[in-house]
């Protein structure tokens, strides 16, 4: 591949928050997302990581999943997920879940959530389920806007508020650093380096 | 970030009886209400039972034009109700601190002559009746049962909140060829279909008018590749109001193109996003999602939450696309089934199916759990037809 500027990257995601994540570390470290497939949830990725796989022989791909509880850590998961990844493949797994990404910069989504630091766990990528974490850290909100976007109603039959999609796509693209929520999340600190390394192993 | 307005009023309840294609509907709404059904299954016949409501106490409207304008009681009447049954129309309104503040029900047939006739109209008042009809006066002169008390400004004082709640009701389906050419549509006014949207841009206030096309301009910056500016204008001969927009383009000052060459899309959207800002009451859309890409469609149910939280705006859409419903903020009450039935559509809460529930919880987007239980059951034998 010729020297110059850098090609943007596909990649896949399991949503659109994940997407947006994405996007910002792109900005972080230097890179260009391209065409971002999926974003249908987990199993949709699974299916077609093999398709993903031999696209990533001929230019880089990043793919980004959750670990959620599918596996102790990350490398059993991509073992059943990958056992040959292409040269180009960057397959990056969250542990267990982007939200604990999100919650890693204690300061910003304590602010954000308007909610005190203490009520935010130090180490949240030990916590089994990051995303309900979040919307119970959030039910505690000094502010009732947040309440009612981010909390569900009972009897609602679903899992996150109604605002959740876009409160948090204005977290991660106005508040939410990085470099700092990396120090908490060892996870998302690889992620980082890994990406950072894109184009010198493409030969950009 | 935004004020909160959860207390603005909305229709919390809708309750019809042969009302079309269904014999009996009594159903919960939340702020936003997705209709999802297979084709005529009565998504736009449930729309247009609030359309009604609108019709009976708009200018130039009341009960027997509302009647008068979808040819009559026969082909109002549901083709399974039993024969010569009244048809019902009931709304609650209220907040989510007080779901029935308001209560209005309307209840009519025909009389010998085969015209509309009320045979019962009732108003509550956090559940006390204001109005109750056929009252003394009725029974004594049976001709003043062909008007409701709601559309009679010298009787309906003490409940003209509701008129006016019902007058808000606002509905659209940009139909982008009529907004390319509003000759079609001469002299209408608030035309659903968008005959007047040109007309409409043109008459809001100037101030209002740049701000919104602003706003505009940024959401179909995101939507339409090489979408640049947008502005309006009059045409200096003849004064009609037009849009033009500015596309990137390889000459240096890029090209202008007038709304008639936009695409369906585009003018949709601009439909939709102009409908969105306007700060009036409930909304009902037919298929936001059409001619739009998969991509931004996915986003539209944000998009009305953000609008919702800024302005309290009821939306009350039918849509055929399991991408809009991926959202996962939707909840399960927000969602309304419409399935055919023999015995007329019947309207269920997704909520209230078990088998939606369980794959919701189980991780299944909302979309691809509920659209299986609207199509048509022998759909495949589609492919079938040869002609």
């Amino acid at each position: 591949m010729s020297s110059g500027e850098i090609p943007p990257i596909s990649c896949a995601v399991e949503g659109v928050v994940d997407e947006t994540v994405l996007k910002r570390l792109a900005i972080e470290t230097g890179i260009k997302i391209g065409t971002v497939y999926g974003k249908n949830g987990k199993s949709y990725l699974e299916k077609r990581i093999e398709g993903f796989n031999n696209a990533a022989k001929h230019s880089p791909w990043i793919v980004l999943i959750d670990l959620d509880r599918d596996a102790e850590c990350a490398p059993p998961l991509r073992e059943k997920w990958l056992p040959s990844p292409a040269i180009h493949m960057y397959f990056r797994i969250a542990v267990r879940a982007v939200g604990a990404w999100l919650l890693a910069d204690i300061e910003k989504i304590a602010d954000f959530l308007c909610v005190p630091q203490s009520s935010i766990p130090s180490h949240p990528e030990e916590l089994e389920d990051p995303k309900s974490q979040l919307i119970d850290i959030a039910a505690r909100s000094r502010k009732q806007i947040i309440r009612q976007e981010m909390v569900p109603r009972p009897n609602s039959g679903v899992k996150v508020g109604p605002g959740y999609t876009s409160l948090l796509i204005e977290y991660i693209q106005e508040r939410w650093r990085p470099s700092i929520a990396a120090q908490q999340a060892p996870s998302l600190n690889s992620c980082i380096k890994r990406l950072r390394m894109i184009p010198y192993n493409s030969g950009f | 970030m935004r004020e909160s307005t959860a207390s603005a009023f909305r229709f919390t309840h809708l309750y019809l009886e042969n009302w079309r294609n269904f014999t009996k509907v009594d159903v919960d709404l939340q702020k936003r209400a997705f209709l999802i059904g297979p084709n005529a299954s009565g998504k736009s016949n449930l729309l247009d039972a609030f359309r009604f409501l609108r019709d009976i106490v708009s200018i130039g409207g009341g009960f027997q034009a509302a009647v008068g304008r979808r040819g009559g009681v026969k082909p109002l009447r549901c083709l399974a109700a039993r024969r010569n049954s009244d048809i019902v129309i009931g709304a609650r309104i209220g907040n989510n601190e007080c779901p029935s503040a308001w209560e209005y029900e309307i209840r009519f047939s025909q009389d010998k002559q085969s015209l509309p006739a009320i045979v019962k109209e009732c108003v509550r008042k956090n559940g006390r009746d204001l109005l109750l009809r056929p009252n003394r006066e009725d029974k004594a002169d049976p001709q003043r049962l062909t008007q409701t008390y709601l559309e009679q400004i010298n009787v309906n004082k003490a409940f003209r909140d509701i008129a006016e709640f019902f007058n808000s009701v606002r509905y659209l389906h940009i139909v982008p060829q009529l907004v390319r050419d509003p000759g079609r549509s001469v002299g209408r006014q608030d035309d659903p279909y968008g005959g007047d949207f040109l007309e409409q841009i043109a008459k809001t206030n100037n101030k209002t008018q740049k701000t919104w096309l602003k706003k505009v301009e940024k959401a179909l910056k995101i939507a339409v590749p090489q979408f640049e500016q947008i502005e309006f204008e009059r045409d200096p001969v003849r004064g009609t109001p037009h849009l033009k927009v500015k596309y990137t383009h390889w000459r240096p000052h890029g090209a202008w193109q007038k709304e008639d060459q936009f695409s369906d899309g585009t003018l949709r959207l601009l439909g939709l996003l102009w409908a969105i800002l306007e700060k009036s009451g409930p909304l009902l859309l037919e298929e936001p999602e059409l001619s739009l890409h998969t991509k931004i469609v996915r986003h539209l149910p944000q998009m009305f939450w953000r609008m919702q939280m800024r302005s309290g705006r009821q939306i009350i859409l039918s849509t055929h696309s399991s991408e809009l419903l991926s959202e996962e903020g939707i909840a399960l009450d927000e969602v309304l089934l419409l399935i055919p039935h023999p015995e007329g559509t019947k309207v269920r809460l997704a909520r209230d199916i078990q088998e939606i529930l369980h794959l919701v919880q189980g991780g299944i987007p909302l979309g691809e759990a509920v659209i299986p239980h609207t199509a048509p059951e022998n759909h495949f034998q589609m492919s079938l037809f040869e002609g």
